[in-house]
């Protein structure tokens, strides 16, 4: 690099003032920014600011005249100037009104055209999405629901929510997001979905999962229970000689298939003693011998 | 990029104040949206150039919006130019 006295064109016993007034004069001239298609007022104006970081900075610049540092690796870094950005979409809003270019509009065909038809894209450009959360109960994400959502604003949005959702899907509620600056339609909503717990059923995948405590009696002779599914509660049979874990299959009786169809209810039994002691099933079973080749912890012998 | 308004500025080490001023002088107009603005990385480039016409090259209040202006024109007209130019070729 070179010395940046003379980059900045003062003398070595300028004062800070001259300093700081020099690298202005320069800086008008040179900023990017203010010369957006000229690359080589970018190079001039790195090496500029660079060498007034260095001479504006006392420290900086007693060392530098101390020949303790040179003047290496001292042009400044800038993160992206504007001009890099005044063209792309996120910019292209700064951009003037096209009653600028009135007078030569009515010259050049393609011009108007051109103007007419980034005027029109303005005024066309949607309007922002904006997010929201719901959360919803088990059985209505099972089901499907329709449930109102309370905006900030004091407006309310209703959310139709299709049987079957998962948690974490997001629906979007096309044209009921922020309003368009101009004639545009509206962004959309996105609202995300999470869902409460339910106190016995548990979703896996399309099956509903529930566990269904029986009796001694019904578990040994079978018979009709009334099992609760997630539309109502049916009529099962548990099979003779049942135990914890059977798991009955209730076809259909899951959650709606986004391609049609149901899954399944999968009932776990969970044979159940009555949990305050009944002296009659006590003296019942004193009576009761196993046979000699029942052996419930057979299988942990080792 | 989306950045927020939190985040815009920690990134430009701006006070809450200045930033309110800025919008309000329409220096800044970042993308309307519940429940804050949403800034791009155009407004923080945009940021940094008000920044250095304040700072660097003593502009005051006045100047920064008369120079910004002229700047959203040169773009415009930059635009125009480059657009035009582009389809000059498509036709050669």
């Amino acid at each position: 690099m070179k010395d940046p006295y003379e980059i900045l064109g003062v003398a070595k016993t300028a004062t800070p003032d001259e300093i700081r007034s020099a690298y202005r004069k320069l800086a008008k001239k040179l900023h990017p920014d203010l010369n957006p298609g000229d690359k080589s007022a970018e190079e001039k104006f790195k090496q500029v600011a660079g060498a007034y970081d260095l001479l504006s900075d006392t420290e900086k610049r007693r060392r530098f005249d101390a020949g303790e540092i040179d003047a290496t690796g001292a042009e400044r870094q800038h993160e992206r100037y504007y001009k890099d950005y005044a063209e792309a979409a996120s910019g292209r809003r700064y951009q003037s009104a096209s009653s600028g270019f009135d007078d030569f509009a009515q010259q050049d065909d393609f011009l108007a055209e051109l103007l007419r038809r980034r005027e029109q894209q303005a005024r066309r450009a949607p309007g922002a999405d904006r997010s929201y959360e719901l959360e919803v109960d088990f059985l209505d994400a099972v089901n499907g629901a329709t449930r109102r959502i309370t905006l900030p604003d004091g407006g309310s949005l209703d959310v139709t929510i299709p049987s079957g959702i998962e948690e974490g899907q997001v629906l979007r509620l096309r044209g009921k997001g922020a309003p368009s600056r101009g004639e545009g339609p509206a962004g959309d909503a996105l609202v995300a979905i999470t869902i409460r717990p339910h106190r016995f059923f548990r979703r896996e995948g399309d099956d509903i999962i529930v566990e269904l405590p029986i009796t001694i009696s019904e578990a040994v002779l079978g018979g009709k229970v009334k099992v609760p599914t997630t539309t109502g509660a049916v009529m099962a049979t548990v099979p003779k000689g049942s135990n914890t874990g059977t798991t009955l299959r209730l076809k259909g009786k899951g959650v709606p298939k986004r391609g049609g169809g149901h899954g399944d209810e999968l009932v776990k039994l969970k044979v159940m003693v009555p949990s305050e002691p009944d002296p009659e099933l006590e003296t019942f079973l004193s009576g009761w011998t196993p046979g000699s080749s029942y052996d419930p912890r057979r299988d942990m012998q080792s | 990029m989306i950045i927020t308004r939190t985040e815009f500025l920690l990134r430009t080490r701006l006070d809450q104040q200045t930033l309110e001023v800025w919008i309000e002088e329409e220096w800044l107009s970042p993308e309307p949206a519940d429940p804050e603005p949403l800034f791009s990385e155009a407004d923080l480039a945009r940021a940094g150039l008000i920044r250095d016409l304040q700072g660097d090259l003593g502009v005051n209040k006045e100047g920064v919006g008369v120079i910004l202006n002229l700047v959203d024109q040169i773009h415009s007209l930059r635009w125009a130019l480059s657009n035009r130019i582009g389809s000059a070729r498509t036709e050669e």
